[in-house]
Order: C-alpha cells, then structure tokens, then sequence
C-alpha cells in the first residue's frame, strides 16, 4: 500500500495533533463546534439588514453573534487551511481527480454537487445539533451516546452515498 | 475579548492539522468513504481515542468545561442520514469546507455557501422542525458511564473500542 508518496501526515501524527487541539480547547473554551459558527455567520450578515427577523427566530436567538469564539474559530480555520496549503507539497484542485474520473472535468457540475452537498450537511447538522466536529468528535470525547449514534449515522450513509456517486469511477479501476 | 484569540489560534492550528491530514482533500475523503485508504477514517476514531483520555486528565484536575448534547433518537438520526448524504456527495465537513476554501479549493467555497443557504433553511423552520422531530424522542444528555457507573472506565473502554475500530479500518483499506 505505501507506494504513493504522500504530502500528508500519517494517521498516527495527523491524530495526536488534531487530539491535543480538542483538548486544548475543552480547558481554553468548552466543546469545539464549527457548524454553529454558519449560524454565527449567518447572525452576522442578517442583523443589520433584518434585525426583527433575527431577533424572532429561536435558532439565531441560541447562538452567540460574530464577536464570538464560534466566529474567530471558523474564521481561523480558513486561514490555517491558507497557511498549511502555502506550504504544502499537495496540489488544490477545484475538481477533485476521482470526481473527473466520473463525470468529468466540468467545474459547473461540481460546484453545484457541493453547494447541494454543503446545504445538506448544515440542515442535517442543526437539525442534529452538531456536526462531524460538534457531535461526533465532541460528543464521543465527553461519552456523549448523541455523538456516538451520529458518527455511526454519518460515516453509514457517507459510505454508502460515495459507492452510488462513484460506483462507476470504482469499476474503471480505482486502486 | 480573550475567547475571540483563543479561538482564532485554535482555529488555525485546527485548520493546519485538517489540511496536513489531507481532511481537506475531496480525492482523499472520498478514498476514505469507498474504503479504499483507511488513513483518515484511522485518524478520525484515533484523535477521539485519545482526546477522551485527555480530557478525562483535564477533569481529574478540574479544568476546561464539558456540554453534552441530548440524543433525540429521530432528529440526531434523520440529520445524521442528511449529512451523511452531504458528506459523501462533497467530501466536506462543516469545518474541512472553512480549511479547504482557505487552501484555495474553489468546489470548498461553494460548499460554504450552500452551507450558509441550508443553515438559514434550518433557521428559518426551526420552530416547526424541532418541536416535531426533536422534542418527541429527546432522551436527554446520556454519556456512556451511565452503564459503566465510572466515567473514567468508560473513557478507558471508549479509546480501546475507538483504537481497535482504527487498526481494524487501516488493516483493512490500508493506512499508510
């Protein structure tokens, strides 16, 4: 199997970094989230616009507005992921290559296939109450049985979604 | 005013981890969802393994502050189906799309965007929504020392089950 060079981390190193980040932020802060920080965003771009409508929804009501950690942490994760990709032996794509090797190297396609993908993860995740960070990471850490039963939830139907998107790209030979 | 640089340094030491994990990599992640490379799926069950061994430590010393999230058995199961969909179908998280648009990954920004139009979606029916799919099967904040008594066992049994679950998976598809 160790016949790719890869530009990343091991599993190994990848897990007692990203473990001593959660950690650090259960004693800086309390549990991590990142998809409460779309509805801190979110609170952010409405409220000046249309402060009655915020005000009236229960939803922006139970999270905290954009001078928040919520905030600053989303907003810190973009730029990690600028600074780790400067220097970085891994190429950016917009099309990922398994994703050409199935439909194509049209960017529209992808785009939209994401943009449906990003609506649903975040409309699965409020309804939830976390996300793969928030509820499965968070929770499982804290022996949460909500996180637990997510993570099962998410990685069963991630899987089972990437075989029906990608059946065909497998077929050809993937591996 | 401390909260908002705590959070932006833990933010971008979280986003420099996710992207050297190759978390922020479509091609990875859906490697990852056809079992075909264990790698990531290996360092996802193994950071829980031990962050819940370290957070047990942060507790015996009386620092940092925990919140468990109820378990509705509908609502956290039907959002798990809906962004189990959105996370094969995209190869992104709620918090890989934020480190992947900042690596420059034009697919990631669309993906923030229709997160941004899905939370909003969620927002505007909440009221409806949670009173009908969370409320009626809400068993409350459970953890697992409910059953083992002992939190401290639990976590103990929650890394070894949570590490087995890793070497099993990049035995498997292959982790290196």
């Amino acid at each position: 199997m160790a016949t790719r060079r890869s530009p990343y981390w091991s599993w190994s190193a990848s897990a007692f970094a990203l473990a001593g980040i959660v950690v650090f932020i259960f004693a800086t802060f309390g549990p991590p989230a990142s998809s409460s920080g779309f509805v801190t965003t979110l609170k952010g771009l409405l409220a000046p616009v249309a402060p009655e409508y915020v005000a009236s929804k229960a939803h922006y009501r139970a999270m905290p507005g954009p001078g928040s950690w919520l905030m600053t942490f989303v907003l810190g994760m973009a730029i990690g992921g600028f600074l780790a990709g400067l220097t970085s032996r891994s190429p950016v794509r917009d099309v990922p290559e398994i994703w050409e090797r199935r439909f194509g190297p049209g960017r529209a396609k992808r785009y939209l296939a994401t943009f449906v993908g990003g609506f649903l993860l975040l409309f699965g995740a409020r309804l939830a109450g976390g996300c793969t960070l928030g509820l499965f990471i968070s929770g499982s850490t804290q022996l949460a049985v909500s996180g637990l039963y997510f993570g099962a939830v998410i990685f069963t139907v991630a899987m089972l979604t990437a075989r029906i998107v990608y059946g065909r790209a497998l077929e050809e030979g993937d591996r | 005013m401390t909260e908002i640089w705590l959070g932006l340094f833990s933010g971008i030491a979280f986003g420099i981890v996710v992207q050297r994990a190759g978390a922020t990599n479509g091609d990875e992640m859906a490697r990852a969802h056809l079992m075909l490379d264990g790698r990531i799926p290996r360092f996802m069950v193994s950071a829980v393994a031990l962050a819940a061994l370290g957070l047990v430590g942060l507790q015996a010393v009386g620092v940092g502050r925990t919140m468990v999230l109820p378990t509705s058995l509908v609502a956290t199961g039907v959002g798990g189906v809906i962004f189990g969909v959105g996370w094969g179908l995209s190869g992104y998280c709620p918090g890989t799309c934020w480190a992947a648009a900042g690596e420059g990954r034009l697919d990631a920004v669309f993906a923030l965007l229709g997160g941004l139009a899905g939370a909003a979606a969620f927002a505007q029916w909440h009221e409806v929504l949670v009173p009908a799919l969370y409320l009626p099967t809400n068993l409350g904040p459970i953890t697992l020392a409910r059953w083992t008594g002992s939190p401290v066992a639990a976590a103990a049994a929650l890394a070894a089950v949570f590490g087995a679950a890793g070497w099993v998976m990049g035995r498997a598809w292959g982790s290196d």
